[in-house]
């Protein structure tokens, strides 16, 4: 939210910091609180990214009419797009039963990736790379334990040689099988969320950041007038990214949702 | 060689390296949209299972870039 470091702004095309994780910093919200120094703003946004899914699902659904006023028609409509077109589609029958945990996850990366674009925050949660690790992790245990409740301990083998795999090559199969499912998995699930957040943050924070400090700078007489256009270039090149975060944010939730429902449902029906 | 050259030098090796692990990912998609794009073509009342197939497939090749645009940053 701060541009907190100092930026030498007559010699440098673009103002870095000069660590880029130094945009990533934890500043406690209350420092002096002895109760709550040990607040930060991600804390903050992460219970307002939960109480808006919460909120959007409860509100929009308490009072249901037959014919929808528009809010119910909106969350009927998140709910729909989970529940038909990712759990059922995907998983296929008994795909019901993981519906409340998809609905959940993906509107909670949903609301935590937008908060990258609305305006006074600028700040997705899911940049900080606890969220989608944790996310993952949950995702990862749901379809392990799915697999051993539906196969039985045969969930292993079916795991670590598909049908068909001769029998000299199934060491390595097997090897690959496992490091692939049990531990490439979950990890390239949180790192594919975690990258494109932390990325489009980077370049927002890094564009917008620079056009404001030169284009200020120009407005209060300080640089001349080249600095001002190379601000305004970097604003434009802003302007642009902004709009593709908004696609990348609404893109990566549906994705890391989509990709757990395929995830369960090889668990669940090895068959396919 | 001093500290500040191979300081100099980490960094622009770490860009090398995320070029060049971009190359793969962006060909991988590029085809994966095109033959999804051929298929959609070919027989219009498949294009959203086509489309949600396209989806999966480009967020497994995008992962590969990913990654190394975060080593970038470790690096």
């Amino acid at each position: 939210m701060i541009l907190a470091f100092e930026c030498d702004a007559e010699n440098v095309a673009m103002c870095a910091p000069e660590n880029v994780s130094d945009l990533f910093v934890f500043h406690p919200l209350f420092p002096d609180s002895e109760l709550l120094s040990w607040m930060t703003r991600t804390h903050v946004l992460m219970v307002l990214a939960a109480f808006l899914a919460i909120g959007l699902m409860y509100f929009g659904l308490r009072k249901r009419r037959l014919v929808p006023t528009k809010f119910q028609l909106v969350a009927e409509s998140a709910f729909n797009f989970v529940d038909q077109g990712i759990a059922k589609d995907v998983i296929g029958h008994g795909g019901q039963r993981y519906t409340p945990y998809l609905l959940s996850i993906f509107l909670f990366i949903l609301f935590g990736n937008l908060f990258e674009v609305t305006p006074l925050v600028n700040f997705p949660i899911t940049s900080r790379m606890a969220i989608p690790a944790f996310l993952a992790l949950v995702t990862w245990f749901i379809f392990v334990i799915a697999g051993i409740a539906k196969q039985g301990l045969g969930y292993f083998g079916h795991l670590l040689w598909p049908p068909g795999v001769p029998v000299a090559l199934k060491p390595l199969v097997g090897v690959i099988e496992f490091i692939s499912t049990i531990f490439v998995r979950p990890f390239s699930l949180a790192v594919r969320l975690f990258a494109n957040l932390v990325a489009g943050h980077v370049m927002l924070s890094l564009l917008l950041g620079t056009a404001g400090i030169f284009i200020w700078g120009f407005v209060q007489g300080d640089l001349g007038f080249g600095k001002a256009l190379t601000g305004g270039a970097w604003f434009l090149l802003g302007v642009g990214i902004f709009v593709f975060e908004i696609l990348v944010a609404v893109l990566q939730a549906y994705i890391f949702t989509l990709l757990s429902a395929v995830y369960i449902q090889t668990s669940v029906h090895p068959e396919h | 060689m001093d500290a500040a050259a191979a300081e100099v030098l980490k960094g622009a090796l770490a860009v090398i390296g995320y070029g060049l692990a971009a190359i793969g990912p962006g060909l991988g998609i590029g085809v994966l949209a095109g033959n999804a794009v051929q298929a959609m073509a070919r027989q219009p009342e498949a294009a959203g299972m086509v489309r949600t197939t396209m989806f999966l497939g480009i967020a497994f090749t995008e992962a590969l870039a990913l990654i190394g645009f975060v080593l970038f940053f470790l690096a």
